[in-house]
């Protein structure tokens, strides 16, 4: 029996030792490239994986580079959570396999990343760099100057609000003609809405632990103040958020908005906005430039409208703006030997020709500043054409541009100051004794 | 002479011990032993998941206990454990019945594993809507005239972790079943059926017979349960309170999987919380065996 | 005659109790059926809602024919069986060892291999990565399905080894005086009569390796290696997705984690000692 046990265990190393050397059988081909893509929110659309895959935009997108380019190879790869991927990216890149190019958040998420990644500051085309939006987001501490670790994808995923004109229409309004500009307007605009019987703004601020998207409403009115320095360098340690007044009003105005009723009072704990939108209960929702479609196929085209957030005050540095810009970005690991045709395939997927092919899957607003709203086949005054209009002047998103520990606090802590259960200076000093935390 | 073949026969039996756990010892030695040790030496680095990792000596742990929610998340792990006698003694309950055979026990036997294979997210979903300001529960409340219950579940401290003890026993009850039924599996039915036959109630045979017979499977049953609240409900947290308001409902292992998806990457902090929650579990797992070995004494 | 009522109210009680739980446990089912087949819009507007359902059953067709979920069951299917087998040969002879066989070490080295139970497997998941990467096992189905060995082994040995001591000694004894050696006690003494625990190791390991994203998700890169579970997570995501696709998906994958189940179970039957014995 001692043998049978042992010949028992033999047989178990015998057979992973196979399995090892099964796994072996690969030959490194010398042009051959490996791209990470996010499931959703960069190049695949809201029912393309319905399609088979070689019918996909991305599919189709690499078959043209390798027709363009002879001898090419480039292996797809979906990832499922886009969040993983870039515990993902650190993993492989720790094991020496990472991908050649991964689809990651740009901001701080990349900046943590920056071991792994190959920075390609002099090797983007010119050309590149004049036409596309959206570099200092890739360009390491937002400082011009310092390596830029990769390549925007052809998406400007801007914040704003999405609006039921039938409601608007009823109490009297017009946000087409005069949309609400100043605080004091918004906030009367807000009050002849919810005396009308409506819930004036929808949002599930504490759904998945990110208050997703009206505090990138609030988000914008500290930013817009006085500009994004200022609040880069207290998130260095350079000064304190509990001494920014910008923050503090944009906080105040946050919480005041539930306070008042504007928002619906379970904004802390619910999940159902969307669906209260498209049910026509709810005036008007924060939400980013994918929803739009969805809102105009419950609601039907003609009662969807958009516009962008109020200015703060009248000193803002930055007016008639709203958060936005790429938030993802394309990568070059340190372990990829083909830096450069990683680069030519970036570019590629940037060029006009492909953003207007991109656009037949799923709507972008481009970061190209050559691509025009006639260009993707918008009317004047539609949705679509507005975003557009307003895609160069954004506010890049806080959360990707503010250091981990801080932003985790302040996600968690937000449903909080809505619902007045701390003040926003409270937040702010929290927000202090998170930096420098690991 | 006698004494020398006693001796073999022992050498040879501790061999047979030993080698019918081998197999097991080198696959845990490479797949658990070598990341726990790696994670209690990170536990003590500033580790980022790549190549930064120097030692910081007992940093973490102090960052943990001096500014961080730590005694929030223990407190809410603990009462979050609560869940387990609850889904013990309604598992028994239900195990009971089906052994019983109650009308429709091969329907029911059937349907309530159910709970186990849908994703914790579609669950913890169903969970946040059917306690939402407008959802269900609030509804019925309202209806049947107990207005002054109807609230925001999730918003408050007591009542949202309430809600996560209720789904994670809810979600647990089948488990429970299926497990106590299969302990119960080697009772006989004449020793049941003789209880009954001496006039024993329900509860006599639960308590009498039942649970006397089965102490090992309730061990089993009580320190799997125990683990998987302390480190596999993250899911469910996510889902219907994403540990909110604020730190309210958070707890150890929705705090360690939330560290390790930081965009700055607190690995070595992360590993920390883990090696803090290994030993919290351990102790607790050491004290339930204690109990459990003095209890199959009387078996 | 206050017995009787008292007897009557409490068979209500128990009808009552095993009622609602029987509502709740199919009402998720129902919800991912009724969104499986409601067109995107119906469904944004209200999930909940069974008004002006037209039953559409494309998200199916287009799950089968297009998003070839067959294929992703083979792969998830492969996973889950070669690691139940390996849990189960590996289990069964430990937690025999430990049950019933006397060494030195035994109860540290039991408490040891529990123990590793008590770590997130996101504590441990990057040197693991490493691991089966420098063996060049990554992207293959066998690194998955030894992490889940891992994680597991202690699971079932804490399942199996609580099972495995009710086992009467007389029986063992009995069998190696007929001259048994230790293959023939654990097959015809100890997995006859630990028959319950190893069915419960099936259907709990089944479903948990069916269902599980984290570890595949690491590990198997290639789109055609992917499990069902993690295919379908890419469906979804923060911005957008096809929920009602994901639906049909989901409600597809359930169907072989239910059937083990259905399967197996009825092998959890009463007077297991019983039919051994003879």
């Amino acid at each position: 029996m001692k043998r049978t046990t042992r010949l028992l265990i033999g047989a178990l190393f015998v057979l992973s030792t196979l399995l090892a050397a099964a796994g072996c059988a690969k030959a490194p081909e010398a042009q051959k490239l490996t791209i990470w893509i996010n499931g959703r929110d960069s190049f695949i659309g809201p029912n393309e994986q319905q399609l088979p895959q070689d019918q996909w935009y991305i599919s189709q997108a690499i078959k043209r580079f390798e027709e363009a380019n002879p001898g090419v190879t480039v292996e797809l790869v979906v990832q499922a959570d886009a969040y993983a991927a870039h515990q993902m990216f650190r993993t492989t890149a720790l094991a020496g396999n990472a991908p050649d190019i991964a689809n990651l958040w740009a901001g701080q998420f990349i900046f943590a990343l920056e071991d792994a990644i190959t920075p390609i500051t002099d090797k983007i085309p010119q050309a590149d760099k004049d036409t596309i939006l959206g570099w200092d987001t890739d360009t390491v501490g937002f400082t011009a100057g310092n390596p830029i670790l990769g390549y925007p994808t052809p998406d400007n995923q801007l914040c704003f609000f999405l609006y039921n004109k039938k409601i608007v229409q009823e109490v009297g309004l017009d946000f087409e003609a005069n949309p609400p500009r100043t605080m004091d307007d918004f906030y009367a605009t807000m009050e002849k809405i919810k005396n009308a019987g409506y819930i004036p703004i929808g949002a599930d601020e504490a759904v998945d632990g990110y208050a997703y998207y009206f505090f990138q409403i609030a988000a914008y009115w500290w930013v817009q103040q006085n500009g994004f320095d200022p609040i880069l360098a207290e998130d260095r340690g350079e000064a304190n958020f509990a001494d920014d007044q910008a923050l503090l009003t944009a906080l105040e105005a946050y919480q005041e908005i539930w306070a008042k009723g504007y928002m619906n009072q379970d904004a802390a704990t619910s999940s159902d906005s969307w669906n209260k939108f498209l049910q026509g209960k709810i005036a008007m929702v924060p939400r980013v430039s994918s929803f739009v479609k969805d809102a105009q196929d419950a609601l039907g085209v003609e009662n969807v409208g958009v516009i962008i957030p109020p200015d703060i005050s009248d000193t803002a540095v930055i007016k008639n703006g709203t958060i936005g810009g790429p938030g993802q970005v394309m990568v070059v690991s340190k372990n990829s030997t083909n830096v450069d045709l990683a680069i030519k395939f970036m570019s590629f997927l940037n060029s006009k020709a492909e953003v207007l092919e991109l656009n037949k899957f799923q709507t972008k607003v481009p970061i190209r500043t050559d691509v025009t709203p006639t260009d993707l086949g918008a009317e004047p005054g539609t949705a679509l054409a507005k975003l557009i209009e307003w895609s160069g002047n954004y506010v890049f998103w806080v959360d990707n541009s503010l250091s981990g520990p801080v932003v985790d606090d302040f996600n968690k802590l937000l449903p909080l100051v809505l619902t007045g259960k701390m003040t926003p200076l409270e937040l702010a000093q929290q927000l202090d004794k998170d930096k420098g935390a690991q | 002479m006698v004494s020398d073949k006693v001796a073999v026969k022992r050498r040879f039996r501790l061999s047979e011990g030993i080698l019918s756990i081998l197999p097991v010892l080198v696959v845990l030695i490479f797949m658990r032993f070598y990341p726990m040790v790696a994670a209690i030496y990170r536990s003590f680095t500033n580790w980022d998941g790549l190549y930064r990792s120097d030692w910081i000596g007992l940093a973490n742990y102090v960052q943990i206990f001096t500014n961080s929610p730590f005694w929030k998340l223990l407190r809410n792990s603990l009462i979050l454990l609560t869940t387990v006698p609850l889904q013990l003694m309604i598992g028994l309950f239900v195990a009971v019945l089906l052994y019983e055979e109650v009308k429709g026990w091969r329907f029911f036997r059937t349907i309530i594993y159910l709970p186990q294979i849908i994703s914790a997210v579609t669950i913890g979903y169903l969970f946040r809507v059917a306690f939402s300001l407008d959802g269900p529960v609030n509804l019925v409340l309202r209806k049947i005239g107990l207005e002054f219950l109807a609230n925001e579940w999730l918003g408050n401290t007591g009542t949202a972790l309430g809600v996560l003890v209720f789904c994670l026993t809810w979600f647990s009850i089948g488990w429970q079943a299926i497990v106590i039924l299969g302990g119960m599996s080697k009772i006989s039915p004449e020793v049941f059926e003789a209880a009954r036959m001496d006039g024993a109630n329900y509860w006599q045979r639960t308590f009498f017979v039942v649970i006397p017979m089965i102490s090992r499977t309730i061990e089993y049953a009580v320190i799997m349960s125990m683990v998987w609240t302390l480190t596999s409900v993250f899911a469910f947290i996510f889902s219907i309170t994403a540990g909110g308001p604020g730190y309210e409902t958070s707890t150890l292992d929705y705090m360690i999987y939330r560290k390790f998806y930081q965009a700055g990457a607190p690995y070595g902090s992360a590993s920390a919380f883990a090696v803090i929650l290994l030993i919290i579990i351990l102790v607790f797992t050491v004290v339930e065996m204690r109990v459990a070995n003095k209890a199959s004494e009387w078996e | 005659m206050l017995a009787k009522v008292n007897q009557k109210l409490s068979g209500a009680l128990v009808f009552l109790v095993l009622l609602v739980l029987s509502i709740t446990n199919l009402y998720p089912f129902f919800y991912m059926f009724l969104n499986s087949v409601k067109s995107r819009t119906d469904y944004f507007v209200n999930p909940f809602s069974v008004r002006g359902l037209e039953l559409t059953w494309d998200n199916y067709r287009t799950m089968i024919s297009q998003f070839k979920i067959l294929n992703l069951f083979g792969n998830s299917f492969f996973i889950s069986f070669f690691t139940i087998l390996l849990l189960l040969c590996l289990g069964i002879v430990a937690s025999y060892a430990f049950a019933k066989l006397r060494f030195k070490g035994k109860e540290v080295i039991y408490l040891l291999i529990i123990s590793t139970m008590f770590i997130p497997v996101q504590a441990t998941i990057i040197p693991l990565y490493v691991f089966f990467s420098r063996l060049d096992l990554v992207n293959t189905g066998w690194s998955v399905i030894f992490i889940y060995v891992g994680m597991f082994i202690p699971e079932v040995i804490l399942l199996m080894t609580s099972g495995f001591r009710g086992i009467p000694d007389e029986l063992i004894e009995a069998a190696k005086l007929d001259g048994a050696g230790y293959f023939d006690v654990i097959r015809y003494v100890i997995i006859p009569m630990g028959r319950p625990s190893i069915i419960l190791c099936i259907i709990f390991y089944f479903i948990v390796t069916w269902n599980d994203l984290f570890a595949p998700m690491i590990l198997l890169q290639s789109m055609d290696k992917r499990t069902v579970m993690v295919a379908l997570a890419a469906l979804l995501s923060r911005y957008s997705g096809d929920p009602t696709f994901q639906f049909a998906g989901l409600v597809l994958a359930s169907i072989p984690a239910i059937l083990v189940y259905v399967f197996f179970q009825r092998y959890i039957v009463k007077g297991i000692s019983l039919g051994a014995t003879k």
